[in-house]
């Protein structure tokens, strides 16, 4: 099972294209609001986390997710299922 | 705080561009329409090429009668929804010419192809079912697919491999599968592999609905649309479209080839409490249909398909960076927002109308100088249109000095 660590390294990591101006990102950055994300690219960013994890993130979900954090941990959750 | 504290951002950017072209790019007004692919603002003539006028049927002069006869005979409104006002004999026969067109037993139609989409993804589908999407789906697929009470997953877009491996993740399986793709995609002007798309969603036991909004009337042997062209159009589950550009009129319809579909009716809330098309639109798109499945409609398809080879060559010629192989839409992908704006407004204020296409709206964050062509253009107004994007070439280093200027 991926830990909480692991998980945010790589949406950290998957994150980069969309973060051109390298704002830093924490557990409580909002995807939109802070890193400024289009609505459009936070779906592509998580097709990367569900091919990654081998899991389904349905689009619903990703429309209640607004911090790093709470993807992480919605991935988490998912993994583990 | 106030209700409009949430529009910073977009303010913001809209004020930003509104600095450097001095104009609103999402609201251009037009002082007159003359015609097909003519218009003016103030006293400029400007070539229209961002209308999705496919085949230029809006001024068509059977089209035109035929709107002016239903208003005569039935009025201008049909001031309810067919459930509770009634169902005019207009909806009745473009119903069945269009399910004549596409050889299926159902068709349903509704007051626009946005809320086409609405009705039937929310309305075929309920929690159990799962929806799969593919990533570069029109807002109004995905506004339907809010409306749906179904999970949906998105899919790379065009990968008939993604959806397969997205379908097989998927264990255990309580409802149905439903497949959204499109025919032509409005932005970039790329096409689905649809006979992939069927192999794949009929394995999985799912089913295919596809929007061919910007490909009915254009592709085809009848101008069914992309389906019809890669002959597998008898094993599409529900293929949509929309009225407001092949059929130049507003509106929009779904056909399947399940006769079950009609008991749709009774529950797709965007198709129960809405106004029904008026007469006077549907009788105009019925005399598009007769015109699109025509000789003369094999014309226009003629026409428009030897304009968009005309116009992508040309295009790529001067080395534009062009989004898919030719089609009746064709972008030119920008290097971003700020640029694409001002090369935008410079074409408009040379006589060129074409679209600015900017995120969410596009995919891959693009921005676009996007055009969508006409079977009503000549030979030569696309030789103007190629002209006008040389001239803008030509006028790039002052443009990106102004852009430096207002910058500071
Ligand atoms: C793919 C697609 N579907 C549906 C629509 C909506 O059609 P309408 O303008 O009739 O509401 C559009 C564009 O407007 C579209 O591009």
């Amino acid at each position: 099972m991926p830990d909480h660590d692991e998980i945010f390294a790589k949406v950290c990591e998957l994150l980069k294209p969309y973060n051109p101006e390298n704002r830093p990102i924490t557990m409580q950055s909002g995807i939109v609001s802070d890193l400024e994300v289009d609505s459009v690219a936070v779906f592509d960013l998580v097709m990367g986390l569900e091919d990654h994890y081998d899991v389904s993130i349905p689009m619903e979900m990703v429309s209640d997710i607004k911090t790093v954090g709470e993807l992480c941990s919605a991935i988490k959750q998912l993994a583990e299922e | 705080m106030s209700l409009w504290d949430k529009y910073g951002t977009i303010q913001g950017r809209l004020d930003n561009v509104k600095k450097l072209i001095n104009r609103d790019p999402l609201g251009v007004e037009f002082d007159d329409i003359m015609g097909r692919t003519r218009g003016r603002i103030g006293n400029r003539e400007i070539i229209l090429a961002g209308t999705n006028n496919y085949l230029g049927l809006t001024f068509d002069e059977d089209c035109m009668i035929a709107a002016k006869d239903a208003i005569d005979a039935h009025g201008t409104g049909t001031t309810g929804s067919r459930v509770a006002n009634g169902t005019y004999t207009e909806h009745v026969e473009l119903e069945r010419a269009l399910a004549d067109h596409f050889k299926m037993p159902s068709c349903i139609v509704f007051s626009t192809g946005y809320q086409t989409n609405l009705a039937a993804i929310s309305g075929l589908t309920n929690k159990d079912d799962i929806i799969f999407m593919d990533a570069d789906a029109h807002a109004c697929i995905i506004d339907g697919t809010r409306l749906s009470e179904a999970s949906t997953i998105r899919f790379r877009h065009n990968s008939p491999e993604d959806l397969d491996k997205r379908m097989s993740r998927i264990k255990e399986k309580k409802g149905e599968f439903f497949v959204i793709i499109e025919g032509l995609y409005s932005m970039f002007g790329d096409i689905a592999p649809i006979d992939e798309f069927l192999d794949v969603t009929h394995k999985h036991g799912g089913y295919l609905y596809i929007d061919e909004a910007h490909s009915y009337g254009v592709f085809g042997e009848t101008g069914c649309g992309l389906a019809e062209a890669q002959g597998v159009m008898d094993r599409v589950d529900f293929i949509a479209g929309t009225f407001s550009k092949s059929l130049a009129s507003i509106g929009g319809f779904c056909v399947s080839k399940h006769p079950e579909f009609e008991i749709a009716r009774k529950v797709m809330r965007p198709y129960l409490f809405t106004a029904s098309p008026t007469p006077s639109n549907v009788s105009a798109a019925l005399a598009a249909v007769g015109k699109i499945n025509s000789d003369y409609g094999n014309e226009l398809r003629q026409n428009i398909w030897d304009r968009a080879t005309q116009l992508h060559k040309g295009l790529a010629d001067l080395g534009y960076d062009l989004c898919a192989e030719p089609s009746p839409v064709i972008a030119a992908r920008r290097p971003n927002e700020v640029i694409c704006a001002m090369e935008w407004n410079w074409l408009l204020e040379n006589g060129l109308y074409v679209n600015l296409a900017v995120p969410p709206g596009t995919p891959q964050s693009s921005s676009l100088l996007r055009i969508s062509l006409s079977a009503a253009h000549t030979e030569d107004d696309v030789n103007q249109i190629i002209g006008k994007f040389a001239e803008l070439k030509d006028v790039q280093p002052q443009l990106m000095e102004n852009l430096m200027k207002l910058a500071g």
